[in-house]
């Protein structure tokens, strides 16, 4: 800049330029950094530690100069940790709920006197993130920490919670999830990304100043993810949560696959989100806020810019004004300017037209540029380089703006412009997206509750939804802690299964044959094999089933997508209708069913007879919870509306277990077509009849055909076809440990969401009791059936 | 001066299209309001170009030849000239960009600025300012014996009944007629943007004002309760660009500040904070 000083008041009265801006003053932070001799320890049992002879990494801020140094914590920094974190836990939920929640807002006032610090720490580490936005976070959640018990009764926190996030991601998204993790009573071991490590660091300690007990948030720094699944593999850990970018969170899942533990992930780093401009937008706000949005330093998502055709113009014309006023973004490397300008080439020779206001200069300064006439299949749209650009592309009407912002494997984000509100709600509805920003983008608040869709998440953060996967139903089980086994995860479900000989048996008596039920039509399987059903204990052959495979699963879900788009859209008390005429067509068939139930599983008359009732009642029950379960309108800080609303997932299969074998199964199918989705079930191995009888209820029935599909098989192999069917967005399993590690593993990218239930091979599972209908358990069911989504629309 | 605004013809279609989001705009300003501002030699230029943008006006009942005279000397010299000999920025021209009085007030200073050998233009307001509500004849009539004192440019207001009830060619026919009027003087429209009600109705009425061929657009008469806002001046910029990028012809929209533009002008070139004394005076 010494240029520039020299340059005379007259020079600049005549050019009109811009001075330097002056670099924000660090003072405070650096001199906290001083304070630690600018090496920072690991944050254990309300302490700093340092403990000796661990590898150190440095830290750097984008110039390139060295800002600190963080510790790499080893196994014996995790297994102490984890223990502070247990002693931890034991105080902190043994605390009342007002007590947690004054603790959490003593931490507003630290803040007011310290938020100079963190948010120069923040900066210095470039983990942006504004003192406000963290008071907001903690008056949030410290209401809620009050409310717990109030609103959430029947749920207990589930422990000690580990908390991961990438490299890139801010501080912000690291307290999304530490905050209410904390306020739902658990303990927290934080193991945040390099950039959010130092304020993570500072954060803890000013939260320890304020009262938090020791070990109920603790602090380990490492230089990548690898830590996080180190962590994760203490016995003590029950939870783990991961926020930030696709491949660090792929990478924890299939590190931590097999561990018998929770994983869900939230991937808000690096998605590709659609900006879309209707012709009836304020076009000038729009361009404003596209420029504001794709062009800054540090953007944590991928812009596309989707134009309507008729205005398409008249939007690029103000683009190009816009752009010629702005200057070079610096990239973070020069191995970032390589791939900017792979792509830019790329681009160019696909016939995409540039505007930048400066031909690029060498180095790791990129001016903004506009990629017009891309195409949504463009490499540079579906896999965008990091840097200052922006795809431009055009569509003809409202349907095809629908169809090119879903096209994409991410779900993260969307923001549309137009004054016509009709269109802006009915865009909202059909984006499959978390959250849709109405004339306006990138707002972010806690009350928001928001998950990823597709790929790009599989856990609600935010509102009071995104409490939940800090909490379990009281009385329920956890998920039993192993160690991950060697396994070949290619030849998991290879193994063919038993062929159905013919057996010398009494002639006249050959077993009864069922079919399986996909896409509306009871059929035989694709490859038209069958399996036996033997009798509880006995080896006598009771009926036999189809042994379905990877096409049977494959033809229902072609099925299931078919009919599901329209089931999820059909009213609420529409649903609720069907299900209540399937638990009606269920008591007309009660004794065949009960039948079923005692021939299967061998118990009683009276006790098979007592679970077809329960099921009835379940099934009225779920049709009664249809149009309950409902989202609503939520209270932002900022003035317009705000609406929470809970969607279907798409297509969910499930392996059942072999308890209950009825019970379960339509306890199971309600939560799932209650809430909009289409099912793929999986009976039990072991106790497939009951469910195979009741493919008659579901013929009789008026669900619309695909909603349910029922395949017969080894549980195994179809395990395998619904793992790598990247239509199904979750898979509810009840099993072994290798499946489970089976499904974790596989499932880690494209991700699905898990719920993983222990069973053993004399069928005990670690499951809900199925006859209780505690409404804790139900409600836990049917939130793992949707996702939620928030629609923003600002007003002034 | 660069080639004055011919105008267009009135494209009804257009102001039809014209959509404004409040929320957006709002926030748009508080954007660009909390951006750092540059320092140093940067401000001072910035600011000394704010100077030069400035109609110094006085527009009051009790304006009489002596404090017009006092008004004009300032605009000839509006910041100290010890304060631009250190800037090295004296004979550089450094004037507003014009006096603003009353019509009866335009011979005076006319008068004034001849007599001190300046060619700084006087603008007179007209067409029944501030409020408008005056007949179409007597608003001419004002326009033409204002350009015949001397008057360079005209600050005409526009008649807010027809564009609160979107008559928009009506308003087109007599802004077009205040132009003819003008002849070789320079039309500033008022568009007094505190009483058009929105964002959309300031955005049309500038556009109709640029297409009725006015050299500049002004928000506000300084005479309703709400007048130049952040928001106001970023709807008008916007629609004078998107004017410019149908027509190529970049209307101008003159910064109505305050005087705080000197003080931070001393402090540049001083080191310390004026006090009102230090200042000249009008």
């Amino acid at each position: 800049m010494a240029g520039c000083a020299a340059k005379t008041v007259y020079e600049i009265f005549q050019s009109m330029e811009y001075g330097p801006t002056a670099a924000p003053s660090a003072a405070t932070a650096q001199a906290w950094l001083e304070h630690h001799s600018r090496s920072l320890g690991l944050f254990i049992d309300g302490a700093f530690v340092s403990p000796a002879g661990r590898r150190s990494c440095p830290l750097t801020d984008p110039k390139g100069s060295v800002v600190c140094s963080i510790v790499c914590s080893e196994d014996e920094d995790v297994s102490r940790c984890s223990s502070s974190a247990v002693s931890g836990y034991k105080s902190w939920s043994s605390l009342t709920c007002s007590q947690r929640s004054r603790v959490l807002l003593r931490l507003v006032s630290v803040l007011g006197l310290h938020g100079q610090c963190v948010s120069e720490l923040c900066d210095l580490c470039g983990a942006a993130c504004s003192p406000t936005a963290l008071v907001r976070l903690l008056q949030f959640y410290s209401s809620w920490a009050q409310l717990r018990d109030a609103l959430l009764c029947d749920w207990t926190p589930v422990g000690v919670v580990v908390v991961v996030t990438s490299d890139d991601s801010s501080l912000y998204s690291l307290m999304l999830k530490v905050l209410p993790a904390l306020a739902m009573g658990n303990s927290v071991i934080a193991v945040p990304g390099r950039s959010a490590a130092p304020p993570a660091l500072l954060l803890a300690q000013l939260l320890a100043a304020g009262g938090l007990p020791a070990g109920a948030l603790n602090v380990l720094t490492g230089s990548d993810v690898t830590l996080g699944a180190k962590v994760a593999q203490d016995p003590n850990a029950s939870f783990v949560t991961y926020s930030g970018n696709q491949q660090d969170g792929a990478a924890l899942c299939k590190a931590t696959a097999g561990m018998g533990l929770p994983v869900s992930v939230s991937l808000c780093i690096g998605p590709v989100c659609p900006f879309i401009i209707f012709e009836s937008a304020d076009m000038d706000s729009a361009v404003d806020e596209v420029v504001q949005a794709a062009f800054k330093k540090r953007k944590e998502v991928h812009w596309v810019l989707c134009v309507q055709e008729s205005v398409s113009e008249s939007v690029t014309a103000r683009l190009k004004l816009r752009i010629a006023g702005l200057k070079c973004v610096s990239l973070r490397s020069d191995a970032d300017r390589v791939l900017v300008d792979a792509a830019v080439e790329e681009a160019q020779q696909q016939g995409a037209t540039l505007v930048q206001s400066c031909p690029p200069p060498p180095g790791s300064q990129y001016p903004p540029t506009l990629l017009c006439g891309a195409a949504p299949s463009s490499p540079f749209v579906v896999s965008p380089p990091p840097g200052p650009l922006l795809p431009v592309v055009t569509f003809r009407s409202n349907a095809e703006a629908v169809v090119m912002g879903n096209h994409s494997p991410h779900g993260h984000a969307a923001s549309i412009w137009t004054e016509d509100l009709t269109l802006a709600l009915e865009t909202a509805h059909s984006l499959s997206v978390g959250s849709v920003w109405v004339n306006s983008s990138s707002v972010v608040d806690p009350c928001l509750p928001v998950s990823g869709h597709k790929d790009s998440g599989t856990c609600t953060d935010g509102g009071q939804e995104g409490l939940y996967q800090f909490l379990r139903p009281s009385g329920s089980t956890p998920l039993p802690r192993s160690a991950p086994g060697l396994m070949d995860y290619t030849r998991f479900g290879t193994e063919p299964s038993q062929a159905f000989i013919p057996e010398s048996s009494e002639p006249g008596s050959s077993p009864q044959s069922y079919l399986q039920f996909v896409g509306g039509k009871a059929c035989k399987s694709v490859s038209g094999c069958t399996m036996a059903v033997r009798a509880p204990g006995g080896s006598a052959v009771l009926a036999l089933c189809p042994d379905g495979g990877r096409k049977d699963v494959r033809d229902a879900v072609e099925a299931a997508v078919k009919v599901q788009p329209g089931w999820k859209k059909k009213s609420p008390s529409a649903r609720a209708q069907s299900l209540y005429s399937l638990a009606k067509g269920l008591e007309a068939k009660r004794l065949e069913l009960a039948a079923s139930l005692v021939s299967q599983t061998g118990v009683s008359l009276d006790e098979a007879g007592q679970e077809v009732d329960l099921s009835i009642t379940r099934l009225s029950v779920w049709a009664a919870y249809c149009d309950k379960m409902q989202g609503g309108s939520l209270p932002m800080p900022q003035s317009g509306t705000a609406l929470a609303i809970p969607e279907a997932l798409g297509v969910v299969g499930i392996i059942l277990p072999d308890k209950r074998p009825l019970l379960s199964m339509v306890t199971l199918l309600g939560a799932a077509i209650a809430t909009g989705n289409a099912v793929i079930m999986v009976p039990s191995q072991k106790h497939p009849l009951p469910a195979l009888a009741f493919i008659q209820v579901l013929q009789s029935s008026d669900l619309p055909a695909g909603v349910v599909n029922i395949i017969t098989g080894s549980p195994d192999q179809l395990t395998v076809a619904l793992a790598n069917h990247s239509v199904i967005k979750a898979i509810w399993y009840w099993g072994s440990a290798q499946g489970r590690q089976y499904l974790q593993h596989t499932c880690a990218s494209p991700v699905k969401s898990l719920r993983l239930f222990h069973q053993d091979q004399e069928g005990n599972d670690g499951g809900p009791d199925w006859t209780r209908s505690q409404p804790s358990l139900l409600q836990d069911l049917w939130r793992n059936a949707v996702q939620w989504k928030s629609v923003w629309i600002p007003s002034a | 001066m660069s080639a004055r605004n011919a105008g267009s013809v009135l494209d009804l279609d257009w102001i039809s299209r014209v959509r404004v989001n409040h929320q957006a705009v709002l926030k748009r300003a508080q954007y660009i309001q909390s951006l750092k501002v540059s320092k140093k030699q940067w401000q001072a230029a910035w600011l000394l170009k704010a100077v030069t943008c400035i109609d110094l006006t006085t527009l009051a009942g009790d304006d009489t030849p002596s404090n017009v005279h006092r008004l004009c000397l300032k605009a000839i010299q509006p910041v100290r000239l010890d304060l631009l000999k250190n800037m090295d920025m004296h004979d550089k021209g450094i004037t507003t960009a014009a006096v603003c009085v009353y019509p009866s007030r335009v011979a005076d200073a006319v008068r004034s600025l001849k007599a001190a050998h300046s060619d700084l233009p006087v603008a007179s307001v007209a067409t029944g300012f501030p409020a408008g509500q005056t007949p179409l004849e007597t608003r001419l009539q004002e326009v033409r014996l204002a350009v015949r004192d001397g008057a360079a440019e005209i600050d005409v207001v526009i008649n807010r009944t027809l564009a609160l009830s979107g008559q928009w060619e009506a308003m087109y026919r007599e802004l077009h007629q205040f132009r003819e009027a003008c002849g070789d003087a320079h039309m500033k429209t008022i568009l007094a943007t505190g009483e058009l009600g929105t964002f959309t109705n300031i955005y049309k009425a500038s556009i109709v004002s640029m297409m009725a061929g006015s050299d500049f657009i002004k928000t506000s008469t300084g005479k309703e309760p709400v007048n130049a806002t952040y928001p106001v001046a970023i709807v008008m910029a916007r629609a004078i660009r998107d004017y410019y990028l149908s027509t190529g012809y970049k209307v101008l929209d003159p910064i109505i500040l305050t005087c705080k533009i000197i003080i931070p002008i001393y402090h540049y070139v001083t080191g310390r904070y004026a006090a009102f004394h230090e200042l000249p005076m009008a």
